[in-house]
């Protein structure tokens, strides 16, 4: 359009479309968060009868949130998304087969390192021991490059095997019917393997994680593009299918790449022999160097680890009390660790009280409520993430498009405000969580398994100093057991104290009162704990994926393709309802410890013959809609939500959850779609008996 | 100057909408009577469904369903549009209600290459699938079954499906209906085609057909300011009884509230002849015969649609007066691969043309004629008659990569057009 054309809008009209134009999508996204806050900040001060912390920087991280998922969905969807159709639609017809794979692998496989989800992977296997797991230890921690290259080629492979299919207008079912069969028959094979068992959660996790909200939008865009313009495949809906692919083949991958380096990693064993002298050699394997090692032994080990380290009873002393003497050692000893966190989790009763008193008096405000991180800290980690996960995805795709395709965009200005909007967008949303939701998830997180846990726990430690004996009386019981208290005056209430001696140190003149939380339901009532620990895991994996950025870009395009028969609502709530469920299974999986395979075969196993059963639209509608639920607010909120839980009952680690999350939408979004289907074949049905009748 | 597109066929123009499991059988009967090139565009058809509520408790639910339907277009020499439209009829069963609409408009067209000639290549018996037919003039007694199940199609006919298809065969021939009008109306805000569409089935003219498209024109003159207006557009599809076209056209002018700015517009154009769907609701009813079968029997008995007429003496002048429609109006339709749309409509646009709306399309049965992608844009301009030379003029000449832009360009009458600013 030239510019003479050009209509002049008075300033003030401008402003007021402008403002309308704001005011919805800040309202749609208000709408998609609304459920998951009220939900968190409902059930702590409700259920769990805690106050949030910070409440100022979590209200004004969730008002981040808001702004940052408007403004990204906006981003994708007048930038990315056009852009990403774009290069799909011109690609057939200039380039053979051979540049649309070409291109495919570079899409995947540069997506992947734009975005690594080796950080939310990391996060999950905070807690593994290498001792326990030595090769999930060596893949997360000694040489990610691998488990990140291993997950791009999967990726890689993935999106243009998916360009192919839509090339020759393949359907996505014969590719589900031999993928999913051959990882879960590896996934058997590995668990049986105590080496290799412990990669499994891993594997499936890679394949949840690996595909992020920029990612999603772009190679769902991307293959509407190709199969669009191929025309090969028959309905509406040619182009699903691809985020299942770049799901899948991630799995493969990361199960081959265990394979592969299994035999470079030291046998699981005992804490005491893995840190042993005679085992020295075999766990070098996993660390630089001894310094790392016995890092690893005060991270992550228990006394028993730190004593078999050291050949004698002195030196192991001496470690432990340079902690709170030397800050160099303590460096040297903890990492990035705070002693404080060392003494609440890690250390023995022995090794406490070797700590400082001021310390451990200090231990429970500083592990409870951290300090929130400064804003323009957070807004500058965020923003290099958000230009790293966006910008060279759009340039590579850009370049093709206006040097090999020799094409631009329909609105070029359009594509570049959208990527802009994008970048800002994403920058907020990140931020925003970090500051805002995930320090409210990780809160409740924590709070969590009080509600089912059988027995009382220590809450808060007060060091009286100047403590005088003479404060302490007598009481008597109708057994006449006699009892001694005090008085204790704390935040403005006088409340009877029962004296404990050993917490008495005479010659120091210091009492040390441990408050102690009663459990939520009492000791008797554990199961009625369990029930609302799953009702709250459906609750927020429900809600967290409601606010998905990349499950609306789905849902919108599922909409659009399938002109409204299909609505974005109904597709964002089956989705939701599949991720709550999935959540709940995943709890259960870390409530008991149930190996994560054993979980993913029966959900795995009922998809077949459900994928064989539903329409090729739906099938590849649901296949997607499994990559697409695991976004930037769902992995944050489970995963603290898991190892709030996970740390409570002590499992290796909290792989499996997201896995979960991924199978259970793939299930119920094609149980939606049988819905569909019968319902709008009844029209057709009722008319044959009609005409028969008639 | 896109001199091989100037040539100007008379032919007439099939539109198609089909439930999505019958497409197969379209898309290969299609095949066989030499339709090499036909535009497939997705959309939805709208029903009440009534239900009874829940609990057994009194009364009904009436709810509205949508179900995906695939409109194919294409064009054939005008002697032979009613035999295919036949010959589709009975492929897809058609004449069974729910189904789906086909109806033929008479256009002229610019093309690469001229529609095929079924006629003269095929001949009668190859386009009716018998010779039978061509002596009735209408659809074979003995129409084979088998032609009009797809080979790959997946869907298994019942045996109780093929022994109506025989009866229904055997005991009539379905009769297309004269005098009718195509109703378009192009709508702007979200979920108007609802709305639209509601009204449509109370007055229970057909069932109304909804497809999507993108809104060129004022739009695009506010520069990035444009991203505020939204562009998606709902784009109803209705045929009408012609007696009734512009008592229905006002009432929807009313309740859609078209003559409000910003909600959209509609325009009429001619139909030939077609089939309706008359399968507006679904749900059980208490009676030997539902008011579908019964309207389908009686416009077969009276040969037309005259006599459901039911608003008496006003005619096209009467609403011109408190409507204002325009009189004198084309549809121009313009086909491209993709990506070429908005280089035509800016076109279109400079010769005087207000906007236009673009939808995909993808074309299957590709010629050489017309090689590349399958993905097609389909826009559709309503202009004023007297400027339609120059706008045809202006699509016809512009250029992409040296070749005509256009696939065909396309020229229908639209005897009355309606939007807030006529």
């Amino acid at each position: 359009m030239n510019d003479k054309a050009r209509v002049s809008i008075p300033v003030p009209t401008a402003a007021t479309m402008v403002a309308s134009y704001a005011r919805r999508r800040l309202l749609e996204q208000v709408r998609s968060v609304a459920f998951v806050i009220i939900y968190l900040v409902v059930f702590q001060t409700v259920i769990l009868g805690v106050p949030p912390a910070n409440a100022t920087s979590i209200a004004g991280g969730i008002g981040m949130v808001v702004f940052g998922l408007a403004f990204f969905l906006e981003g994708l969807l007048l930038g990315i998304m056009p852009l990403g159709e774009r290069v799909g639609v011109q690609l057939p017809g200039r380039g053979g087969i051979l540049v649309i794979v070409l291109c495919g692998v570079l899409v995947g496989a540069g997506a992947t390192f734009a975005e690594p989800a080796i950080a939310a992977l990391r996060i999950a296997g905070e807690n593994v021991k290498a001792w326990e797991a030595p090769l999930l230890y060596m893949l997360l921690e000694r040489s990610p490059e691998s488990l990140i290259s291993a997950i791009g080629m999967g990726v890689g492979g993935a999106v243009a095997l998916g360009m192919v299919r839509f090339y020759y207008g393949l359907s996505i079912k014969p590719f589900v019917l031999t993928i999913v069969p051959v990882l879960l028959i590896l996934s058997v094979a590995w668990a049986m393997d105590s080496g290799l068992a412990a990669i499994v959660g891993l594997a499936w996790d890679s394949g949840a994680v690996t595909t992020g909200p920029v990612t999603v939008p772009l190679v769902l865009a991307l293959g509407i593009g190709v199969s669009r313009a191929a025309g090969k495949s028959e309905g509406p809906s040619g182009g699903f299918g691809v985020i299942m692919l770049a799901s899948a083949l991630p799995i493969l991958a990361v199960l081959v790449l265990g394979a592969i380096v299994r035999p470079a990693a030291p046998e699981p064993t005992t804490e005491e022999r893995f840190f042993s002298s005679e085992h020295r050699e075999e766990a070098l394997l996993l660390f630089d160097s001894e310094k790392d090692l016995l890092r690893h032994a005060f991270r992550r080990g228990s006394e028993a680890g730190r004593r078999a380290y050291f050949d004698d009873e002195a030196a192991y002393l001496e470690a432990v009390e340079s902690l709170g003497e030397d800050p160099g050692a303590r460096r040297a000893l903890l990492g990035e660790m705070p002693l404080s966190r060392w003494v609440a989790q890690r250390a023995s009763d022995g090794e406490r009280e070797r700590m400082p008193r001021v310390l451990r008096a200090e231990e429970p405000d500083e592990t409870l409520a951290a300090p929130p991180a400064p804003v323009p800290r957070v807004l500058a980690e965020e923003s290099a993430l958000a230009v790293q996960a966006i910008v060279p995805l759009t340039a590579l795709l850009a370049l093709v498009l206006v040097f090999y395709l020799r094409d631009r965009p329909r609105y070029v200005d359009e594509v570049v405000l959208g990527i802009a909007l994008a970048l800002v967008g994403m920058t907020l949303l990140t931020a925003g969580l970090r500051l805002g939701l995930e320090p409210l998830g990780d809160e409740v997180g924590r709070q969590l398994p009080r509600v089912f846990r059988g027995t009382e726990e220590d809450a808060e430690r007060i060091v009286i100093e100047d403590f005088d004996e003479e404060l302490v009386f007598e009481s008597i019981g109708a057994d006449g057991e006699r009892r001694r208290h005090f008085y204790l005056r704390h935040e403005g209430q006088v409340e009877p104290v029962r004296f404990d001696p050993e917490r008495f140190r005479e010659h120091e003149r210091v009492y040390e009162h441990v408050v102690r939380r009663p459990a939520l339901f009492g000791p008797d009532l554990t199961a009625l704990g369990v029930v609302l620990v799953f009702v709250f895991a459906f609750g927020l994996g429900y809600g967290s994926t409601l606010a998905e950025p990349a499950l609306n870009a789905h849902g919108r395009t599922v909409e659009e393709v399938t002109v409204g028969t299909i609505k974005r609502k109904s597709v964002v709530r089956a989705v939701s309802i599949g991720v709550g469920i999935g959540i709940v299974v995943g709890v259960a999986r870390i409530l008991y410890d149930i190996s994560t395979v054993w979980l993913l075969i029966p959900p795995y196993v009922a998809l077949i013959p459900v994928t064989l059963l539903s329409d090729e639209d739906f099938a590849g509608i649901a296949w997607d809609s499994g990559g697409v639920t695991t976004g930037p607010v769902t992995v944050p909120l489970v995963l603290a939500m898991g190892l709030g839980i996970g740390g409570e009952v002590d499992v290796v680690h909290g792989f499996g959850v997201l896995a979960m999350a991924s199978v259970y939408p793939i299930l119920s979004v094609s149980i939606f779609g049988l819905i569909v289907r019968a319902r709008q074949r009844r029209t057709m049905r009722e008319a044959e008996r009609e005409d028969d009748d008639g | 100057m896109a001199e091989h597109l100037r040539e100007r066929r008379a032919v007439s123009r099939i539109t198609c909408m089909v439930n999505r499991r019958l497409s197969p059988r379209i898309t290969q009967r299609l095949g066989q009577l030499g339709v090499h090139t036909v535009f497939i565009e997705t959309g939805r058809s709208v029903r009440e469904v009534h239900t009874r509520r829940r609990f057994r408790l009194p009364g009904r639910v009436v709810r509205i369903e949508d179900s995906p339907v695939e409109v194919f277009r294409f064009t054939v020499p005008r002697e032979a549009a009613e035999r295919v439209m036949h010959a589709l009829i009975v492929a897809a069963e058609l004449d069974a209600p729910g189904h789906g609409t086909i109806y033929a408009q008479d256009l002229m067209e610019f093309s690469r290459a001229a529609p095929p000639a079924l006629a003269a290549q095929n001949g009668p018996s190859s386009v009716e699938g018998g010779s039978e037919e061509a002596a009735s003039g209408g659809v074979s007694e003995k129409a084979p079954v088998s032609d009009s199940e797809p080979a790959g199609g997946g869907e298994r006919p019942r045996l109780r499906s093929r022994v109506s298809q025989v009866r229904r065969t055997r005991a009539r021939t379905p009769t297309l209906l004269r005098d009718l009008t195509a109703l378009t109306c192009i709508l702007s805000m979200p979920e108007s085609g609802e709305q639209i569409s509601k009204i449509a089935l109370e007055l229970g003219t057909c069932v109304p057909i909804v497809t999507l498209g993108i809104g060129t024109g004022i739009r695009d003159r506010l520069g990035l300011l444009r991203i505020t207006v939204p562009q998606d557009k709902e784009v109803v599809h209705l045929l009408v009884p012609s007696y009734d076209a512009v008592g229905i056209t006002r009432l929807l002018i009313e309740e859609g509230r078209l003559n409000r700015p910003g909600r959209g517009f509609l325009y009429h154009t001619p139909v030939r002849a077609a089939l309706i769907d008359t399968r507006l609701r679904v749900g059980r009813h208490g009676h030997a015969a539902s008011m579908e079968q019964i309207i389908a029997a009686v416009d077969e008995l009276k040969a037309g649609t005259a006599w459901r007429k039911r608003f008496p003496g006003l005619e096209l002048e009467d609403a011109d007066a408190t409507h204002q429609l325009r009189r004198e109006n084309r549809e121009i339709t313009v086909i491209c691969s993709e990506g070429g749309a908005e280089r035509l409509v800016s076109a279109a646009m400079e010769a005087g043309a207000g906007g236009a709306t673009t939808a995909r399309v993808r074309r299957v049965k590709a010629t050489d004629a017309e090689g590349g992608i399958a993905a097609r844009e389909r826009s559709t301009i309503a202009v004023a008659a007297d400027v339609c030379e120059r706008v045809v003029g202006a699509l016809l000449d512009v250029e992409r990569g040296g070749a005509p832009c256009a696939d065909r360009v396309q020229v229908l009458e639209a005897p009355a057009a309606f939007s807030h600013r006529s």
